[in-house]
């Protein structure tokens, strides 16, 4: 077949296939149609034919509803097949009953054997097999007598003719029953799969955004246990030396007066480390939200920053430590790479979300390279989901661009 | 150190420090009225006990932030006659603005580290005792740094810098003078000239000197 004839054949396939009742129809219509000839065919009144015509038409019409109800078609086709064979063939004695004759409708019954095979359960459609096979039995032996000439031959082509159409429709069916299966199977699988990569990534995100959560808490538990404990201590200890210095000095022991000195000295700069540290690890103004935090690192800034904030929800500790680190990093780099007379840092809320850019009028040309700052940065943005962009043309200016969820 | 024993109430929540300031300042012949661990017994505190100064610091319960902070600027609005010396662990150069905005005269900001140089920091509590300012130096570092006032600063030379820094931080010319090893009349001629090439009013009153240098420096 050529090309052509393949698509209209799709055409036609795709068509039956959503036009399923129109489609069946056709076929019932087709059938009743080949049938016609056979019923007109027959030495008969008016009165029978139009029973006949009745009978066959029903048989036909039975593979209308064959998609919806396989199970209750295929019955009514069988019964009527049953009548035909208890009644509609020439015996012995009695003659037929004109009407239940079989006729070329009775292939309703091998397309409805062929559709519970292929939308039923494979019980219902063996039944169902069973249910033809019988019949054709039955039929075969009760119509014997009529080929008398070579009944062996005859019987043989018989049973293989129904035999072999049966059990053909069956198997295509149930093939095409297979493959649905195997489909469906696959989908489900697929589908499974699907829901559970989705609940793994769903638990994966809330074990991550405690993990972030407790280690912001963690790190602002940190510094306030230095806060209250070791650095005060040694605010005490250095207190109380320089209380000892300040007495050896009016007693002028030089010697010790020099040791308690450098004590003296050791402690206050330690307390300076300690501090920068306790800082670096939480800077305690976060506390009191990303604003004033900003607004000390503005304020402390080399360069002049202009800061505008417009955020009305405190984001969660976590979110504001990495905002305000990443500021603080920004204006760094701003100060020593950047050249800029000027840095302006924006900070608002973008749908669920913060946006936070950090612009210089500097000479441009930040590059996110790998081990960089900017790509640390990024990184660390990463964590949560958010996103960093660098607009940075050489000659300037920088903008960079931070966005963040509310939450880890 | 100084002639006339001060009335001071400590409001500072570690035990450690609240213990060690109080013994020290009693030794210096302090009378430590009251040491308290919370912004509400400060307020109480002072309400009851009217002292000369009192020494917060910045964080205390409950949440820990600038409880101490908003309690200074409370006292000295309820309670003009008492100053008050805040110290902080870190630097927060605005709240040492904020502070010095809304009282001049009477208040201090320091580095808790400050009470190391015990006659130093013995020296500060007596000067906010009697009405004064107490920048800690770190703080007008920070503002050098940080001020937009770079063009204008360069035009001073290293001497006026280091003068100015000890303007904002509360300092008498005669201290200042002293700090510098320079004569007081020296002193005199470099403030002069520092107001002037800062375009800022002459003043004599050591307070509103430190504040108009605070202020410029600011903005």
């Amino acid at each position: 077949m050529n090309t052509y004839a393949w698509m209209v054949l799709a055409k036609v396939k795709a068509w039956t296939r959503d036009h399923p009742w129109q489609a069946d129809g056709l076929l019932a219509v087709v059938l009743f149609g080949f049938s016609v000839p056979q019923v007109v065919a027959g030495q008969t009144g008016p009165a029978a034919r139009s029973v006949f015509l009745a009978v066959t038409f029903l048989v036909a019409a039975t593979v209308v509803p064959r998609r919806r109800y396989p199970v209750a078609a295929f019955t009514a086709a069988a019964v009527i097949g049953a009548a035909q064979i208890a009644f509609g063939v020439q015996t012995g004695g009695a003659g037929p009953v004109f009407a239940l004759q079989p006729t070329n409708a009775d292939l309703a019954i091998v397309v409805l054997l062929y559709t519970l095979a292929a939308y039923r359960p494979r019980p219902v459609s063996l039944a169902g097999l069973a249910v033809c096979l019988f019949g054709s039995v039955v039929a075969i032996a009760r119509w014997s007598p009529a080929h008398t000439a070579h009944p062996a031959g005859a019987l043989f082509g018989a049973a293989a003719g129904l035999g072999g159409v049966t059990l053909t429709a069956w198997v295509l069916g149930d093939s095409v029953a297979y493959r649905y299966r195997r489909a469906y199977y696959a989908s489900l699988e697929e589908r499974a799969a699907r829901l559970e990569a989705a609940e793994r990534a769903r638990v994966l995100q809330e074990q991550r955004a405690r993990a972030v959560d407790e280690s912001a808490a963690r790190l602002r538990r940190i510094e306030r246990d230095l806060h209250d404990g070791a650095q005060v201590r040694l605010a005490a200890l250095a207190m109380t030396l320089g209380e000892i210095k300040e007495n050896l000095e009016q007693a002028g022991d030089d010697r010790t007066l020099a040791l308690a000195g450098a004590a003296h000295q050791n402690a206050k700069d330690t307390l300076a480390e300690l501090r920068d540290l306790a800082r670096g690890i939480h800077p305690p103004v976060l506390d009191r939200g990303l604003g004033p935090a900003l607004g000390i690192l503005a304020g402390t800034s080399a360069i002049p920053v202009g800061l505008t904030v417009a955020v009305t929800e405190r984001p969660s500790p976590a979110i504001e430590a990495m905002a305000y680190f990443c500021a603080a990093e920004l204006l760094a780099n701003a100060t020593k790479h950047s050249g800029a007379g000027r840095v302006t840092i924006g900070l608002r809320e973008q749908d669920s979300g913060l946006v936070m850019s950090v612009a210089d009028d500097g000479s441009g040309g930040a590059r996110l390279v790998p081990g960089g700052g900017l790509a640390g940065l990024r990184e660390r943005v990463q964590t949560v989901d958010g996103r960093l962009e660098v607009d940075s043309p050489a000659g300037g200016p920088t903008t960079v661009t931070i966005e963040l969820p509310r939450h880890a | 150190m100084t002639d006339t024993s001060l009335r001071i109430v400590i409001a500072e929540d570690a035990a450690i420090m609240r213990d060690g300031l109080t013994q020290t300042l009693t030794r210096r012949g302090h009378d430590v009225v009251a040491a308290v661990a919370d912004a509400e017994a400060l307020r109480r505190a002072v309400e009851e006990h009217q002292p000369d100064v009192a020494i917060v610091d910045v964080r205390m319960p409950p949440t820990h932030t600038d409880e101490g902070l908003r309690a200074a600027q409370a006292i000295r609005s309820d309670h003009p006659g008492v100053g008050v010396l805040v110290f902080s662990q870190y630097i927060e150069t605005q709240s040492a603005a904020e502070l010095l905005a809304a009282a001049p005269g009477g208040v201090g900001y320091l580095l808790k580290d400050r009470v190391a140089d015990v006659s130093d920091f013995i020296d500060a509590i007596t000067r906010v005792a009697r009405g004064g300012t107490v920048l800690d130096p770190e703080v007008v570092r920070q503002l050098l740094t940080a001020s937009r006032r770079g063009d204008t600063l360069a035009a001073l030379t290293p001497r006026e810098r280091e003068v100015l820094s000890l303007i904002a931080q509360g300092r008498s010319n005669a201290a200042i003078a002293g700090t510098l090893f320079i004569s007081p009349k020296v002193v005199e001629k470099h403030v002069a000239n520092i107001f002037d090439k800062l375009g800022l009013a002459p003043d004599d009153n050591d307070n509103r000197r430190v504040i108009a240098a605070v202020r410029y420096l600011e903005s």
